[in-house]
């Protein structure tokens, strides 16, 4: 299973406006995890990387920041729930296919820590393994797929 | 994401370092060994007891599988008139964690009962992690405590007996967070009151008979905890080689391949231990078309467990190269061939 869904990839509208679009990402970690565990989202589409505080996560219909969700260690994200990123962006994606990365890590409480591992996700990368040092080997890192925007 | 968590793990006993062993043996009580109540079914039938921990089919189940799947699955592994044992991991298997629905709970007994399944072993975790990178001080004992207690409640609600309990890490090794004790011992009344043994899990790198063994063995002996809090034995400890094809091209699993310590333990090394063992995961990563595995001497292990009076379950727990493609249904139903054969089993 892509971690990056094509259901879901559309733009969305505020009061007729085009404020930003959205992507469904489903975690390829073997469980579900506490909102808090996350180190964050970022994505890139087309080459352009939108910040952190671009990218608010909606997880069973609640709407968080990233800086929220670090927060909150009694939600859980659903192993098989997608969590929806809304992406800033005034004027939204063209129609049409749009090459798309996710990068996305957490932390894992049993295997230790490795001195230095960020405690944020870097910026999205094509091909690059992206991720902090536990992320790649439990689900996370960067995700590149093609997407249609439809609407 | 080329890295599977296996590969991971391994590259992370290099990191580790070498682990000191001293030669440390703990005598076994032979009447905990008798006396001991492994709390299943007075039907259930004496020695090693097939099942299988559905972690084996992550990559399948909410993608092509849902959890009946691999119910039905697991019914079809069965000996007629035996129970499959059966282990979920509790934030992936049940919808809704930690709250589920009564209408989800009451569908799961429906579904036992449907498919002839015994809940043996609860996998959950101690997220010490919750709040930082630094397992320390990131979350408070009574948290960890009551995340502890939120488990073995939902795990008695669902039947299961006993819990692979995943306290926090501090390195690679297996070494606990620095307040286990502390974190057990104000959760073992609510395990006992559950009837729910506390186990924690020796996995490759960390030895049978090391620093880990000894600090856990000595809480075990000094606070008297036996069942509630003990041993789950993942078979990775006697892993003799890497399955073939792993570590390919530049990943990370190709450079600790020489330097593992393999195997970790022996087969003997379970027996001083065997009246603290309540549950074994059966680990393979290897298996041929002629059902046998060829990193793991399943026969060597099994003998043991068979001669010396081991009554728990061996859940099955595939880690495979082509498990990310795939490989997990033909791997667990070849693995039950092979264990079958062992155990003499018709």
């Amino acid at each position: 299973m892509e971690a990056v869904q094509q259901r879901g990839f559309r733009n969305v509208y505020k009061g007729g406006q085009c404020t930003g679009f959205q992507i469904a990402y489903r975690s390829r970690y073997y469980r579900g995890i506490w909102l808090s565990l996350s180190k964050g989202f970022r994505v890139l589409v087309d080459g352009e990387q939108f910040p952190r505080e671009a990218i608010t996560v909606t997880i069973a219909g609640t709407t968080y920041t990233q800086d929220e969700m670090t927060k909150i260690g009694h939600v859980q994200w659903q192993k098989n729930e997608p969590a929806i990123l809304t992406i800033a962006k005034p004027g939204g994606l063209k129609r049409g296919v749009h090459k798309v990365t996710v990068n996305w890590s957490h932390r894992v409480s049993y295997v230790g820590t490795i001195p230095g591992d960020p405690e944020q996700t870097p910026p999205a990368e094509v091909g690059g393994r992206g991720a902090t040092g536990f992320a790649g080997a439990f689900g996370g890192g960067n995700c590149t797929r093609d997407l249609v925007l439809v609407r | 994401m080329k890295i599977t968590r296996k590969e991971f793990l391994q590259t992370a006993a290099v990191v580790a370092g070498a682990i000191a062993l001293p030669d440390k043996n703990f005598a076994a009580s032979s009447a905990a060994q008798q006396g001991l109540d492994e709390g299943f079914p007075a039907s259930e039938r004496k020695g090693p007891k097939r099942g299988v921990s559905i972690y084996s089919y992550a990559n399948e189940y909410g993608v092509s599988a849902t959890l009946e799947d691999c119910f039905a699955e697991l019914s079809d592994l069965a000996t007629p008139g035996t129970k499959m044992g059966l282990e979920v991991l509790a934030n992936s298997h049940i919808d809704g964690y930690p709250n589920p629905t009564n209408a989800w709970v009451d569908n799961w007994h429906k579904m036992l009962e449907k498919y002839d399944i015994l809940p043996v072993e609860y996998g959950h975790w101690v997220d010490s992690k919750l709040y930082a990178e630094s397992p320390e001080g990131s979350l408070s004992t009574k948290e960890s405590v009551e995340m502890l207690a939120t488990d073995i409640k939902l795990a008695s609600r669902l039947g299961f007996t006993r819990g692979r309990t995943k306290v926090g890490m501090l390195d690679m090794g297996g070494t606990p967070v620095k307040n286990w004790r502390e974190i057990i011992k104000a959760a073992l009344p609510v395990a006992e009151k559950h009837n729910f043994r506390m186990l924690t899990e020796f996995h490759l790198p960390t030895p049978l008979k090391g620093p880990v063994m000894d600090e856990y063995m000595d809480f075990i002996t000094k606070e008297n905890c036996n069942p509630w809090f003990a041993l789950n034995i993942d078979f990775s400890v006697f892993q003799t080689k890497m399955p073939p094809g792993f570590g390919g091209g530049a990943s990370m699993g190709s450079r600790a391949f020489g330097d593992m310590k393999m195997p970790a333990s022996q087969p003997e090394d379970m027996i001083p231990l065997m009246p603290y063992i309540h549950c074994c995961h059966a680990k393979f990563s290897d298996i041929t078309d002629d059902c046998e595995e060829t990193t793991i001497p399943y026969a060597a292990v099994l003998k043991v467990l068979v001669d010396h009076g081991y009554n728990g379950y061996m859940m099955s727990e595939y880690e495979g190269m082509d498990k990310l493609q795939g490989g997990a249904w033909s791997a667990v139903r070849k693995q039950h061939v092979m264990m079958k054969r062992i155990l003499g089993e018709a």
